[in-house]
C-alpha cells in the first residue's frame, strides 16, 4: 500500500483538472460524481493506508519519494511524501470529512449556475491540503499552504456578483498573507542556518545545532508561529475569519472549520522538536490560545448570526489546540483538532441544512421552534453542540478537550492558571452552543421552514453524528510522533470538576434561554451591559482597531503619495536603461571598418588586463 | 593509428563518409528530398555509432584528438541540432527557387568541424577543426543569394572572422615559441616559466588567444558582428551559428582550460571577467527596444554567453572546478535546445523565396491568434531564455547562480541579476506582441516536419525543466570524469 500514497493527493487534483478543463461543460451527474468520488476514492485508499500502517505491532514512518526537481549545490527540492501517524490522522480527517462535505454539496449546490466551478475549487482544496500534511519538506509544505489559502480565497469569494463577498475573500487573502509573509521569513531563516528544508533532517539537526532557548531557534518558532497565527485565526489574526462565512456553507464547514484552519496546528506539531528548543516561542503559543479562546468564546455569546456563531467558536477551539501545543500536549492537541473536525463540520452542515429549509435565512432569532419540523438538523446540532460544549462522556468533544484541560494543570507553576482560563472559556462554549440550540430549535416557530432535504444532506449529517459520539474513543495513532506527555490522573477534584463545567454551562443556558426563569435583560439592558455586549459582539473592537491602526494611516499614506515616490526609482531605472540601450546602440553603425577597429582595440585591452594582472 | 582509434572515431567517420554519398548524390540526380532524407540517416547513423564508442572511451586518438563523454555527448548535441536544422532547412526551401541541395553538404561539413572541434586536445586539430567550421560557414550564410543582405552578412563574418583565426594562429605560434609544444596538455605543465621573454610570449599569445575565442563566442567587445550576421543570414544557418558554432568553441575552451590549467592563471579569469560583465550588460541593453525579433535573439545570445562565462570563471576557485563544468555544460545545453527552438519559430514563418526573413516584431502580432500552438511554443522558448521556473533556463541559470555564489563572485551575479532583470523586458515584449489583435489574417502554414521539430525542442525545454533530476545526475559524473 506503500506505493499508493501518491496517488491520495493527485486523485482530487485529476477530479480539479477534468473540471477545470471542461469549463462547466460536464452534465451536472457527472460533475457530482467526479468532484465527489474522486475525494471519496482517496479516502477509500487513505483507509487502506492507513489499516496497513497501524496493522503493524511498530508502525514505521516512511517517505515516498514521487521526484526530485533539481539537485544543484545541495539544493534539492523533492516531491516527498512522508507518511506517519500524524500525516495520517490529518489524512483521514480531510479525505473522510471531505469526502461527506463533497457528497453533501451535490445536494446544497445542486441549483447553483456555478456547481463545476464549485467542484473544481473543493478538489483542488482537498489536493492541496493533503500535500500540506504530506509534504516531507518545509518548501513542499509552503506549495500546499499556499494552494490550500488561493481556494479558501476562491471559495470565500464564490458568490462573486456580490461585492461583499469579494472583499470577505480579500480580506482572508491580505490578512493570511501576513503571516504567510512571517512564515516565508522562518523558512528562510531555518535554511540559512541549517541548510536543508527536509523536516525530518532539519529537526535532527536543529536539536545537535542549538542548545535549548537559543535566540536564533526561538525567533524561528515565532515566525513560523506567524504563519500558524494566520491560518489557523487565533490572535492577532483572527479578524478573517468571521467574514470567511459569506463562502457557500459546505466550504465553512470543510476549509474554516474543520481542515484549513487547523494547518497551523498542524504545522506547529509537525516541527515541535523546534518548539521545544525554544521554550519562549512555547509559551507564546500557549497564551496565543488562551487568549484567543476566551476572546472568541465571549463574541460567539453575543453574535445572531448562526454562521458567524459557529465561525468564533471555531477560532476558539483551536484556541485549545493551540494551549495544548503550547503547555506540550501534542497529540491532545492533534486529537481536538480531530474531534473538532468532526463535530464542528457535522455543526456547520447542520446549519447549513437549516439555512437551506429556511430560503437563506441566518439570523438565530428568526428561527425557532424547529425541532420537531427539522429532526434530522436538530438531532445533529443537539449531538453537534454537545461535542462542542464536552458533555462528559458520551460525546468526542469531552475527552478531547478534557485531556487539553487536565494537562494545562499539570504544566508548572502557570498549569493552573492556563487551566483556569481553558475551564471558563469552556463555561462559555456550553452556554453559547446551547443558547444556539434552544433559540434556534425550541420556542415557537417564527419562520416556516420548507421541506427538509434529501438523503445526501441527511446521511453526511448522521455519520457525523456517529463520529462526533464515538470519535472520543479513536486513539489517535501519533505517540510515535510526539514526546511522551506528563501523566495525567483521571479523577480527583480537578478532574470532576473540569467534567463538570460543561454541565454547568449547559444548565445555565437551559434556565437563561429556555426556561427563562433568569432573566439577563436588566444587566444587558444597562449601560454597561449594553457596553459590554456592543464590544463583544465587535468582537473586542478589533476590525475597528485594526482599521484606525492599519488601514487608515495606510490609505492616508497611499492618497499623499499618489505618484509612488518608490516608483521613480523603477521609472528612472527604465530611462537609464533606455538611455544606455540608445548610447550604446550608436556603436552598432554596421560599418566593417569600425567593427574591425574595435576589435584591434579590444585586443590591446585583453593584452593591457594580462599584462597588468600576470 | 589501432583498430581502437576508428572505433573511437566512428562518429566522425561516419558523418564523413555521409558527406561523400550526399556529395555522389548531388552529382548524378538534383533531388531536394533525396539529399535531405540521405543527409538525415545519415546523421542517424553517426548517432548510432555513438553506442559502439560509449564502452571503449576514454580513447586518445594521436596527440590529436580525445574521445571521452564530454566530447561525445557535445557530438550527439552537434548532430541532433543538425537534424533539426536540415528538417527546418528543408521546409524553408522547399518548393522554392534556386538550389538548395548543397547547403547540406555545408551544413554537414561545419558540424564535422564542430566535432572535431569538441574533441581537440592540440592546436592543429583545433585550428583544422575551426577552419572546417567557419569556411562552410561564410558559404552557408550566403546560401540563397536572393539579395544584398545575406552576401553583406557573409562578407563581413569572413573578413572579421579571418581576423579573429589569424589572431589564434598567432597566439599559437607564440605559445610555440615560448613552450615548444603545440598539444594542450603538454602546454599546462610549462606555464609557470622563469624567463621573462618566455613570459612575455606566453603573455601575449594567450591574450591572442582569448581575442580569437571571444570573438567566435562573440562576447564584448568583439561582438559587433552578431547582429548584423544573425540578421543577414537565413534563419536556419542563424540556428546553426548561434548553437553549434558556439556550442563547439565553448567546449573546446573548456577542454583547453582543463588540460592546461588556465583556471589557475588569475590574469586570464580577470580577462573572462570582464567579457563576462560586459557581455551580460551590453547584450541586454543592445536588445531592449531591438524591433527585429533576430538582432533581438542575437543580442540576447551575447548575453547569455555572458551568464555562462559566470559559471566558467568560478572554476578558478579552488575545488570549485567540478561544480563550475557542470554548470557551464548544462546552461550550455539549456541554451543550445532554447535558442534552436527560437530561430526554429523565425525559419517556420519564413520562406527562402522573400526577401527577408520573417524577423520583424511587428509580423508577430496577433500569433497567438492566428497560430496558438506556434506562438505558445515561442512562449516556453522566451520563458526558458528569460529563465522562468519549469524551463530549462531557468535551471541552467540557477545552476549558474549556484557556481558563482560558491566561488563567491559577488560582481559577476550581480551583473547577472541585473542583465536578467533588464532581458525580462524584451522577452515578454514579443510575447506581449504576439497577443495583440491580428492585423492579418493570411493562414499561417506549420510544416509537418519543422512541426516536429519545434514540437521536440519545447518538450525538451520543459522536460529539463519540470524533471532534470537525470541529466544533473549524468552532467556529475561527467564533470567528474573531467576533472
Amino acid at each position: 500500500m506503500n506505493d499508493l500514497l501518491w496517488i491520495v493527493p493527485i486523485l482530487p487534483l485529476l477530479g480539479f483538472l477534468i473540471q477545470y478543463v471542461s469549463a462547466g461543460k460536464l452534465p451536472k451527474l457527472w460533475v457530482s460524481c467526479i468532484g465527489a468520488g474522486s475525494v471519496g476514492l482517496a479516502a477509500i485508499i487513505v483507509a487502506l493506508i492507513g489499516i496497513e500502517y497501524l496493522q503493524q505491532t511498530d508502525p514505521v514512518a516512511y517517505t515516498v519519494t514521487l521526484y526530485t526537481w533539481m539537485d544543484v549545490g545541495g539544493f534539492k527540492p523533492g516531491f516527498s511524501f512522508y507518511l506517519d501517524g500524524l500525516s495520517l490522522t490529518m489524512m483521514f480527517v480531510i479525505t473522510g470529512v471531505g469526502f461527506l462535505i463533497h457528497l453533501y454539496s451535490t445536494l446544497f449546490m445542486f441549483d447553483d449556475e456555478s456547481y463545476a466551478r464549485f467542484f473544481a475549487y473543493m478538489n483542488l482544496f482537498v489536493s492541496a491540503m493533503l500535500v500540506l500534511v504530506l509534504a516531507d519538506n518545509l518548501l513542499l509544505l509552503y506549495l500546499g499552504w499556499e494552494g490550500v489559502g488561493l481556494c479558501s480565497y476562491l471559495l470565500i469569494g464564490f458568490w462573486h456578483t456580490d461585492a461583499a463577498n469579494g472583499l470577505a475573500a480579500r480580506k482572508a487573502f491580505v490578512v493570511t498573507r501576513v503571516g504567510d509573509t512571517a512564515m516565508a521569513l522562518g523558512l528562510f531563516l531555518l535554511f540559512a542556518h541549517l541548510g536543508t528544508l527536509d523536516i525530518q533532517p532539519m529537526m535532527k539537526l536543529a536539536g545537535e545545532t542549538w542548545q535549548t532557548g537559543d535566540t536564533i531557534p526561538t525567533i524561528a518558532c515565532l515566525l513560523i508561529l506567524g504563519g500558524a497565527v494566520g491560518k489557523s485565526a487565533q490572535l492577532p489574526l483572527q479578524t478573517w475569519l468571521p467574514d470567511a462565512m459569506a463562502g457557500p456553507t459546505p466550504v465553512s464547514a470543510l476549509i474554516h472549520a474543520a481542515t484549513m484552519v487547523t494547518a497551523g496546528v498542524y504545522l506547529i506539531a509537525r516541527t515541535h522538536d523546534l518548539f521545544l528548543l525554544a521554550p519562549a516561542a512555547q509559551m507564546t503559543v500557549a497564551l496565543v490560545g488562551l487568549i484567543t479562546l476566551i476572546m472568541a468564546a465571549c463574541t460567539a455569546l453575543t453574535q445572531t448570526d448562526i454562521k458567524r456563531i459557529l465561525a468564533y467558536s471555531t477560532i476558539s477551539q483551536i484556541g485549545y489546540m493551540f494551549l495544548a501545543l503550547g503547555v506540550g500536549a501534542w497529540s491532545a492537541g492533534i486529537f481536538h483538532l480531530m474531534t473538532h473536525a468532526f463535530f464542528k463540520a457535522l455543526l456547520f452542515l447542520g446549519a447549513g441544512a437549516v439555512i437551506y429549509s429556511l430560503h437563506h435565512e441566518h439570523d438565530i432569532f428568526k428561527m425557532g421552534g424547529l425541532r420537531t419540523k427539522l429532526p434530522v438538523p436538530f438531532w445533529s446540532f443537539l449531538i453537534g453542540s454537545a461535542a462542542l460544549a464536552g458533555f462528559p462522556f458520551i460525546t468526542s468533544g469531552f475527552y478531547s478537550k478534557d485531556e487539553i484541560l487536565l494537562q494545562a494543570w499539570a504544566y508548572g507553576d502557570m498549569g493552573p492558571w492556563l487551566w483556569a482560563g481553558g475551564a471558563f472559556g469552556a463555561l462559555l462554549t456550553a452556554i453559547y452552543s446551547f443558547r444556539l440550540v434552544f433559540i434556534v430549535f425550541f420556542g415557537e416557530t417564527r419562520t416556516e421552514p420548507s421541506a427538509p432535504a434529501g438523503w445526501a444532506m441527511a446521511v453526511p449529517l448522521v455519520v457525523l453524528c456517529g463520529l462526533a459520539i464515538v470519535g472520543g474513543w479513536f486513539h489517535v495513532p501519533v505517540d510515535a510522533v510526539f514526546p511522551e506527555a506528563s501523566p495525567v490522573r483521571h479523577g480527583g477534584t480537578v478532574f470532576w470538576v473540569t467534567a463538570a463545567i460543561p454541565v454547568l454551562g449547559i444548565l445555565i443556558a437551559w434556565m437563561i434561554f429556555l426556561r427563562k426563569s433568569i432573566d439577563v435583560t436588566p444587566l444587558t439592558d444597562s449601560a454597561v451591559g449594553r457596553l459590554v455586549t456592543r464590544f463583544w459582539f465587535s468582537h473586542w473592537a478589533m476590525d475597528w482597531l485594526y482599521d484606525l491602526v492599519l488601514v487608515r494611516p495606510y490609505r492616508w499614506i497611499a492618497a499623499i503619495n499618489k505618484d509612488d515616490a518608490v516608483d521613480y526609482v523603477y521609472n528612472g531605472t527604465a530611462s537609464l536603461a533606455q538611455f544606455l540601450h540608445r548610447l550604446i546602440g550608436t556603436s552598432q553603425t554596421g560599418q566593417l571598418r569600425w567593427y574591425a577597429a574595435t576589435m584591434a582595440a579590444g585586443l590591446v585591452l585583453v593584452i593591457a588586463i594580462l599584462m597588468e594582472f600576470i | 593509428m589501432t583498430f581502437l582509434d576508428f572505433q573511437a572515431l566512428s562518429p566522425l567517420l561516419a558523418l564523413t563518409a555521409t558527406i561523400l554519398v550526399v556529395l555522389m548524390i548531388i552529382a548524378y540526380n538534383r533531388n531536394h528530398k533525396v539529399v535531405c532524407t540521405t543527409t538525415v540517416i545519415g546523421l542517424f547513423i553517426t548517432l548510432a555509432t555513438i553506442p559502439c564508442v560509449i564502452g571503449i572511451d576514454p580513447v586518445q586518438v594521436t596527440q590529436l584528438l580525445v574521445i571521452d563523454r564530454f566530447a561525445l555527448l557535445l557530438i550527439t548535441l552537434i548532430a541532433l541540432v543538425t537534424i533539426a536544422v536540415s528538417l527546418l532547412a528543408y521546409d524553408y526551401f522547399d518548393g522554392n527557387s534556386g538550389r538548395p541541395e548543397e547547403f547540406y553538404l555545408l551544413l554537414m561539413l561545419s558540424a564535422l568541424g564542430g566535432m572535431v572541434l569538441v574533441s581537440s586536445t592540440h592546436f592543429a586539430s583545433f585550428l583544422l577543426g575551426l577552419e572546417l567550421l567557419s569556411i562552410s560557414l561564410y558559404a552557408l550564410i550566403s546560401y540563397p543569394i536572393k539579395g544584398l543582405i545575406p552576401l553583406e552578412a557573409a562578407v563581413k563574418y569572413l573578413i572579421l572572422s579571418g581576423v579573429a583565426s589569424a589572431t589564434l594562429l598567432m597566439g599559437a605560434a607564440l605559445l610555440y615559441a615560448g613552450l615548444g609544444t603545440l598539444s594542450f596538455e603538454q602546454l599546462g605543465s610549462g606555464f609557470y616559466p622563469e624567463q621573462a621573454t618566455v613570459q612575455a610570449y606566453i603573455v601575449i599569445g594567450s591574450a591572442l588567444l582569448l581575442t580569437g575565442l571571444a570573438f567566435k563566442l562573440s562576447l564584448v567587445p568583439f561582438h559587433m558582428w552578431t547582429p548584423d550576421v544573425y540578421e543577414g543570414a537565413p534563419a536556419p544557418v542563424t540556428a546553426f551559428v548561434a548553437t553549434v558554432s558556439k556550442g563547439a568553441i565553448f567546449a573546446l575552451m573548456v577542454r583547453f582550460f582543463v588540460l592546461t590549467g588556465a583556471f589557475e592563471y588569475q590574469s586570464i579569469l580577470v580577462g573572462l571577467s570582464v567579457f563576462a560583465i560586459g557581455s551580460m550588460l551590453a547584450g541586454n541593453l543592445l536588445a531592449l527596444m531591438q524591433n527585429n525579433v533576430k538582432r533581438m535573439l542575437a543580442y540576447s545570445s551575447i548575453a547569455h554567453i555572458g551568464y555562462l562565462l559566470v559559471a566558467f570563471i568560478s572554476g578558478g576557485i579552488t575545488g570549485g572546478m567540478a561544480l563550475a563544468l557542470e554548470a557551464s555544460i548544462f546552461f550550455l545545453v539549456a541554451y543550445i535546445v532554447t535558442t534552436l527552438g527560437a530561430f526554429g519559430i523565425v525559419t517556420i514563418l519564413s520562406n527562402s523565396d522573400e526577401s527577408r526573413d520573417c524577423d520583424a516584431l511587428e509580423n508577430y502580432t496577433g500569433l497567438f491568434w492566428r497560430r496558438p500552438a506556434l506562438a505558445g511554443a515561442f512562449s516556453i522558448i522566451l520563458f526558458s531564455l528569460a529563465g522562468i521556473p519549469l524551463t530549462a533556463g531557468f535551471i541552467g541559470k540557477f545552476y549558474i547562480i549556484a557556481a558563482g555564489v560558491k566561488g563567491t563572485l559577488w560582481l559577476l551575479i550581480a551583473t547577472l541579476v541585473v542583465g536578467s532583470g533588464i532581458g525580462i523586458y524584451y522577452y515578454l515584449r514579443v510575447i506581449y506582441t504576439m497577443t495583440l489583435k491580428s492585423t492579418s489574417t493570411e493562414p499561417i502554414r506549420i510544416p509537418v516536419a519543422s512541426g516536429w521539430v519545434m514540437l521536440l525542442v519545447t518538450a525538451t525545454i520543459l522536460t529539463l525543466g519540470v524533471y532534470p533530476t537525470p541529466f544533473i545526475d549524468m552532467l556529475g559524473d561527467l564533470a567528474k570524469s573531467l576533472t
